[in-house]
C-alpha cells in the first residue's frame, strides 16, 4: 500500500454510506454521514468504469471548482475519495431544492419570500463569478435548500473558469429553457452574463409558479424568448445577426413585463428587465443585482428560517437534485446538450499510457 | 283550449311540472307557489348572491299569446324571450316544440331553449341586465391594462356607447359588429383578464375558508381553556381544604401559597396559548413557533471588494494574445458578451490578492485538505491559486 493509497483509505473511513437515494447516468447518490459527528450528508459515487477514458467531466469540473468555493450559498464539498475504481463526492446533504418547492401548489409565497431567494441566489453567484467561475447550468433543480432554508447552488458539473481571450467556450450548455439568447445563436465566447440570465428565468418562475420561457426545442426556445420579451434589434444588441446559429425567428412586438407580472412592484419588474436584457454587454451583474434597490425595499427579504417548504413525504427525498443527470422523474427539459462522451479530449495512446490511473487522482493536493 | 297539456291536466285537478311531483293537489285558493324547476331547461336569468335565480312573480300575472291568468292556471309561469316578450310555459311548449318559430308578437324567430327566467318586473330593466352583463364578460379590462387614465376612460365611454345602442336597438348591426371586432382583436386579454377575475375569487374563497378554520380553532382553544381552569380551580381548591384539615400550620399562610400556585398556573397557561397564536400565524412555514425578525438586505457581507482600490485596469494593454478579441472583426465577442477586460481583470486580481496571502501550509497532510486554506471573517474562502 503506497502513501496515495493510505490517504485515500484514511479519508473513506471517516465517512459511512447508507441507503441509496438516487441514481443517473453517471452517478449513484447515497445517503450518509460523518463517522465521527454522525452529521448526514449525501456521497454522489462516480462510475469510473463505463468510460473507457478516465473520469466523467462533469465530475472532473464538480471536484475542481467545488474544492475551491466555500460560500454559505454555495453546496459544500466535504471529501473526495476513490473506493474500488469509484470517485466518491462528499456533499453536504440538503433537504430540497427550489423545483420541489415551487411545485407544491399548497406552499403560498409572500413577495418576500422570493425576494430571499433571489437575494441568496445572487449571493451565491456572485461569489462564484468573483472567483472567475461560471455556472453554466442553473435551473431550480439546482437550487437546493438547507433544513435552515439557507438557498445553495449546486451542480457544478458544467462549470467552468473563466476563458482566456481567444478560447472557445461550448454553447451546448445550460438547461434550454434557462438557456440566455447568445448560447442559442451558438456564441462561443461569452461570460458571466449567461448566468444572470438563467436567474432572471428563475425570477419569473417564482412569481408564475410555471416555467417562464419552456421551450420545445432549441429552435423554439428563440422564438419563445422572442415572443415573451420582444425580437431585438441589431440596436437592442449589437452584432447578434453575426452569431455562428442566428437565424431569424420572425417579428414579434416587444411587450411590457407588467402585463403578465401584474403583482409585481416596479422595483421588482426593474430588476427582472435588467436580467434578461438581450445585449449580454448591458445586462446586470451578480454584483449590480445586490445593490439594486429591490432588495432594499420594503418588505425585507424574509428570514430563511420562515420560508416555505415542501411537506416531508416519506424517507427519501428526491434526489435528482444532485445532479441534472439523476433524472428519473423525467419532468422539465432535463437535457444534457452534450452526452459526457463527446465533451471529452480523446487522448493519444501514449497520453493515455503516461497517465495515472483514475483511483490515483489525489485530490487532496491543491493545484 | 288554448293551454292544452297543462289545462287538460288541470280539469284533471292535477299539474304537470317539469320534474316535479304532479300529485301535489292544486286549490284556487291556495296561494300558488313558483317552484322554479324549469332552470334545467331554461337557463339565463340574474342570479342572487347565493347562486338561486329569483323570478319575478305577481299574482296579475297574465299571458299576453293565450291571455291565461293566474286565475285560471296558479301554476302559471311566464317567461321572456329573445326579444324581451312574455309568454307562459304552456304556450312557449306549443308554439317552439317543433322547432323555431316566429314570436307571436314580434314575429322574430325565437328557440324554445332561448326563454329565460324573469327576474325584474319592468323587462326594459330585464334586457339592459342582459345587455350589460354580456358586454361586461368581453369588454373586461382594467384600469392598469391602460397606460394613462384618458385612455381607460375613453374604452369606458366606447363600452357605454355600445351597451347604449345594444340596449335601445340603435345600428344593432354595426354595434354587434365591433363587438366581434373587439373580441378578435383582443381574446388573449380577455381570457387574461378571466383568468386573473377566476384567481381574485378563488383567493377570497380560500381566504375565507382559512378564516374559518382559525375561528373554529380558536373557539376549541378557549373551550379547552376554559375547562382546564375550572378542573384546575377545583383541584386547588379540594387540595387546599385537605392541608387545612391535616396541616398544623398558619391557616392564613396556606391560603396565601395556594393563591399564589394558582396565579403562577394561569399565567403559564396564557403564555402558552399566546405561543400557539402566533405558531397558527405561519401555518405552512417552516420553523413554526419561533419567529425570527427579517433582516434588512446587505448587499455583501465581506470585504472582497476591498482590493479594488489596489488596482486599476487600464483601457488597454500590451497583449498580443488577445489582439483577434479586441479587433473582434466579425463582432461575435462583443455580441457573445465576452469581454477581454475582465481576463485582464482577473489577472490583476490575482497578482494583487496574492500579495496579502500567508504562504500555505500543512497541505500535504491529510486533516489540511479537508479544510479551507484562508478564510474571511464571514466563511468567505479567498481563492487559493489557479
Amino acid at each position: 500500500m503506497d502513501a496515495v493509497e493510505r490517504a485515500n483509505a484514511e479519508h473513506q473511513k471517516q465517512w459511512a454510506k447508507d441507503q441509496k437515494i438516487g441514481e443517473g447516468t453517471y452517478a449513484v447518490v447515497y445517503r450518509g454521514r460523518e463517522v465521527s459527528t454522525g452529521r448526514k450528508v449525501a456521497i454522489k459515487k462516480i462510475k469510473v468504469g463505463q468510460f473507457k477514458d478516465g473520469l466523467d467531466m462533469s465530475a472532473i469540473r464538480e471536484v475542481k471548482y467545488l474544492r475551491e468555493l466555500k460560500h454559505q450559498n454555495v453546496i459544500e464539498l466535504l471529501d473526495v475519495f476513490s473506493s474500488k475504481t469509484n470517485l466518491n463526492l462528499v456533499l453536504e446533504f440538503l433537504d430540497t431544492d427550489l423545483e420541489l418547492v415551487i411545485k407544491d401548489r399548497s406552499l403560498v409565497f409572500l413577495p418576500a419570500d422570493i425576494k430571499a431567494w433571489i437575494a441568496m441566489t445572487f449571493r451565491g453567484l456572485e461569489f462564484c463569478h468573483r472567483n472567475w467561475i461560471l455556472h453554466r447550468d442553473l435551473k431550480p433543480n439546482n437550487l437546493l435548500i438547507s433544513a435552515n432554508g439557507q438557498l445553495k447552488l449546486a451542480d457544478f458539473g458544467l462549470a467552468r473558469d473563466f476563458a482566456d481571450p481567444g478560447y472557445k467556450m461550448t454553447h451546448q450548455v445550460i438547461t434550454r429553457w434557462y438557456r440566455p439568447p447568445e448560447l442559442l445563436f451558438g456564441a462561443r465566447y461569452y461570460s458571466t452574463a449567461v448566468d444572470i440570465w438563467s436567474v432572471g428565468c428563475i425570477f419569473a418562475e417564482l412569481m408564475l409558479r410555471t416555467p417562464y420561457l419552456p421551450g420545445e426545442s432549441d429552435m423554439d426556445q428563440v422564438r419563445t424568448t422572442f415572443r415573451a420579451l420582444g425580437t431585438p434589434t441589431e440596436e437592442d444588441w449589437p452584432g447578434h445577426k453575426k452569431l455562428p446559429d442566428y437565424f431569424d425567428a420572425g417579428q414579434y412586438p416587444k411587450t411590457q413585463l407588467r402585463d403578465l407580472f401584474t403583482a409585481a412592484t416596479t422595483e421588482c419588474l426593474n430588476l427582472l428587465a435588467k436580467c434578461l436584457i438581450y445585449d449580454p454587454y448591458k445586462r446586470i451583474s451578480a454584483k449590480e443585482a445586490l445593490f439594486h434597490p429591490y432588495f432594499t425595499a420594503m418588505p425585507y427579504p424574509s428570514h430563511p428560517s420562515k420560508l416555505p417548504k415542501p411537506a416531508k413525504k416519506g424517507s427519501t427525498l428526491p434526489l435528482e437534485e444532485f445532479d441534472g443527470n439523476v433524472d428519473f422523474e423525467g419532468a422539465g427539459p432535463g437535457v444534457r446538450a452534450n452526452p459526457p462522451n463527446k465533451l471529452k479530449r480523446k487522448l493519444s495512446a501514449e497520453e493515455l499510457g503516461s497517465r495515472p490511473l483514475a483511483r490515483r487522482l489525489d485530490f487532496s493536493q491543491h493545484a | 283550449m288554448s293551454n292544452r297539456p297543462s289545462g287538460s291536466s288541470w280539469l284533471r285537478g292535477t299539474t304537470i311540472r317539469k320534474g316535479g311531483n304532479g300529485s301535489s293537489a292544486s286549490t284556487r285558493t291556495a296561494t300558488p307557489q313558483v317552484q322554479s324547476t324549469s332552470t334545467t331547461i331554461f337557463g339565463g336569468g340574474v342570479k342572487d348572491p347565493s347562486g338561486r335565480t329569483s323570478e319575478y312573480f305577481s299574482m296579475d300575472d297574465q299571458c299576453p299569446v293565450c291571455k291565461s291568468d293566474r286565475y285560471l292556471n296558479p301554476k302559471l309561469r311566464l317567461l321572456v324571450s329573445a326579444c324581451y316578450h312574455k309568454m307562459c310555459e304552456s304556450c312557449i311548449d306549443r308554439l317552439f316544440t317543433l322547432g323555431p318559430a316566429p314570436c307571436p308578437i314580434c314575429n322574430r324567430t325565437l328557440r324554445k331553449l332561448a326563454f329565460t327566467p324573469q327576474t325584474f318586473e319592468d323587462l326594459t330593466v330585464e334586457k339592459e341586465v342582459a345587455v350589460r352583463r354580456r358586454i361586461a364578460r368581453d369588454f373586461n379590462k382594467r384600469a392598469e391594462d391602460f397606460p394613462d387614465l384618458r385612455t381607460y376612460n375613453d374604452y369606458l365611454e366606447e363600452v357605454e356607447d355600445i351597451t347604449f345602442n345594444l340596449i335601445n336597438d340603435i345600428d344593432v348591426a354595426e354595434t354587434e359588429a365591433r363587438v366581434a371586432r373587439y373580441k378578435q382583436e383582443n381574446a388573449a386579454l380577455i381570457e387574461l383578464n378571466i383568468q386573473r377575475e377566476e384567481q381574485y375569487a378563488q383567493y377570497l374563497r380560500e381566504q375565507e375558508e382559512a378564516e374559518r378554520q382559525e375561528r373554529e380553532q380558536r373557539a376549541a382553544e378557549l373551550r379547552r381553556l376554559e375547562e382546564e381552569e375550572r378542573e384546575e380551580r377545583e383541584k386547588g381548591r379540594q387540595e387546599l381544604i385537605d392541608r387545612l384539615e391535616t396541616s398544623t400550620k398558619d391557616a392564613a399562610k396556606l391560603v396565601a401559597r395556594s393563591r399564589a400556585q394558582a396565579q403562577k398556573r394561569a399565567d403559564a397557561r396564557t403564555q402558552s396559548s399566546a405561543f400557539g397564536g402566533a405558531a397558527k400565524a405561519f401555518r405552512g412555514r417552516t420553523n413554526q413557533g419561533a419567529v425570527v425578525a427579517d433582516e434588512p438586505h446587505v448587499p455583501l457581507a465581506d470585504a472582497w471588494y476591498a482590493y479594488d482600490d489596489k488596482y486599476a485596469v487600464r483601457d488597454t494593454y500590451f497583449d498580443p494574445l488577445s489582439e483577434d478579441v479586441r479587433r473582434d472583426k466579425d463582432k461575435v465577442f462583443r455580441a457573445g458578451g465576452y469581454r477581454v477586460e475582465e481576463a485582464w481583470e482577473r489577472a490583476l486580481r490575482f497578482a494583487v490578492a496574492s500579495l496579502d496571502l500567508a504562504p500555505l501550509q500543512g497541505l500535504h497532510s491529510t486533516a489540511v485538505a479537508v479544510e479551507p486554506p484562508v478564510i474571511s471573517a464571514d466563511g468567505d474562502v479567498i481563492m487559493a491559486s489557479t
